[in-house]
């Protein structure tokens, strides 16, 4: 299966870097979708039918927090799994995202190996649970 | 703005230097395809370097710098955007820089304080500054591309 990926980062450097280790990862992707922050994240998802969301948290607009707030409070979008990507490594940054909904947390530097394993595990467990 | 008092710090922790050679070293391996290794501090090519700075506030509250000598922004930003050097345009390059200050300076900070509470800035393109006092933690690195060169500083809230 061919996976839709939402990446989600006011970066464009870093949206082409995420696009590009996908690709490097070997992970079966079908469609990339980006938005530069938390609204632009929310209309790509009205007219896109997207597998899994790779949002940044530091984001002019609206930020990682408030898009995971969003989505958990969409009765749709909240199936929907997101993985924070993020420069903050803190354990308090970690729970509060965990919190919010994130079913993934991947601290940069990352590897291409490292984010196929987290996509692997959160699109398992979710396959696991439909 | 009012001044900003240096906090004595940064410096004074024995792992930090050891904890800026790690984390320089992973992060340009594993998201530039490149590798760095410590180097004598040299600064006659800081002044002319492409430099990012990029401030924290929360449990502590400081300031990086980022520099990367010239011959080394270009392949630095098309090794981490896969591009040739000569594709990349000026504003691809100077975001590379800003991207890698903030992938740098959140690996630093998270791993010298796991425990803290803390928010990075949006980086910024700016001069290569040599900060005075003590409390500052410098260090520079041999990139294959080049030089790089990286100082960290805490400051205290600005004086009432």
């Amino acid at each position: 299966m061919a996976y839709t990926v939402l990446i989600v980062d006011d970066s464009p450097v870093m949206r082409s870097f995420i696009r590009r280790v996908l690709g490097m990862s070997g992970f079966e992707i079908g469609e990339c979708v980006e938005a530069g922050n938390g609204i632009e994240a929310l209309a790509q998802l009205g007219t896109h039918p997207v597998d899994i969301i790779l949002t940044d948290i530091n984001m002019p607009q609206m930020n990682g927090e408030e898009l995971l707030r969003k989505l958990g409070a969409d009765g749709v979008l909240k199936s929907i799994p997101a993985v924070v990507i993020s420069t903050d490594a803190t354990n308090e940054r970690i729970l509060r995202m965990i919190a919010l909904g994130a079913k993934g947390y991947m601290s940069k530097p990352f590897t291409p190996e490292t984010l196929r394993e987290e996509l692997e595990r959160v699109l398992g467990a979710r396959h696991a649970t439909t | 703005m009012p001044p900003l008092e240096q906090q004595p710090g940064i410096d004074q922790r024995p792992e930090a230097r050891d904890t800026m050679q790690q984390v320089t070293a992973e992060v340009l391996e594993s998201m530039f395809f490149t590798e760095a290794e410590p180097a004598p501090c040299e600064h006659g090519w800081l002044p002319g370097a492409p430099c990012a700075r990029i401030g924290f506030a929360g449990s502590h509250r400081g300031e990086m710098l980022l520099g990367v000598s010239a011959e080394a922004a270009a392949p630095i930003g098309a090794s981490f955007l896969g591009l040739d050097p000569m594709e990349l345009t000026d504003a691809q390059r100077g975001q590379v820089l800003e991207e890698l200050s903030n992938i740098l300076c959140g690996a630093m900070l998270s791993q010298l304080w796991p425990e803290s509470k803390l928010a990075l800035s949006s980086p910024e393109l700016t001069r290569w500054q040599e900060w005075p006092g003590e409390g500052l933690l410098h260090r520079c690195f041999t990139i294959p591309e080049g030089m790089l060169g990286m100082s960290i500083r805490l400051i205290s809230a600005p004086r009432e």
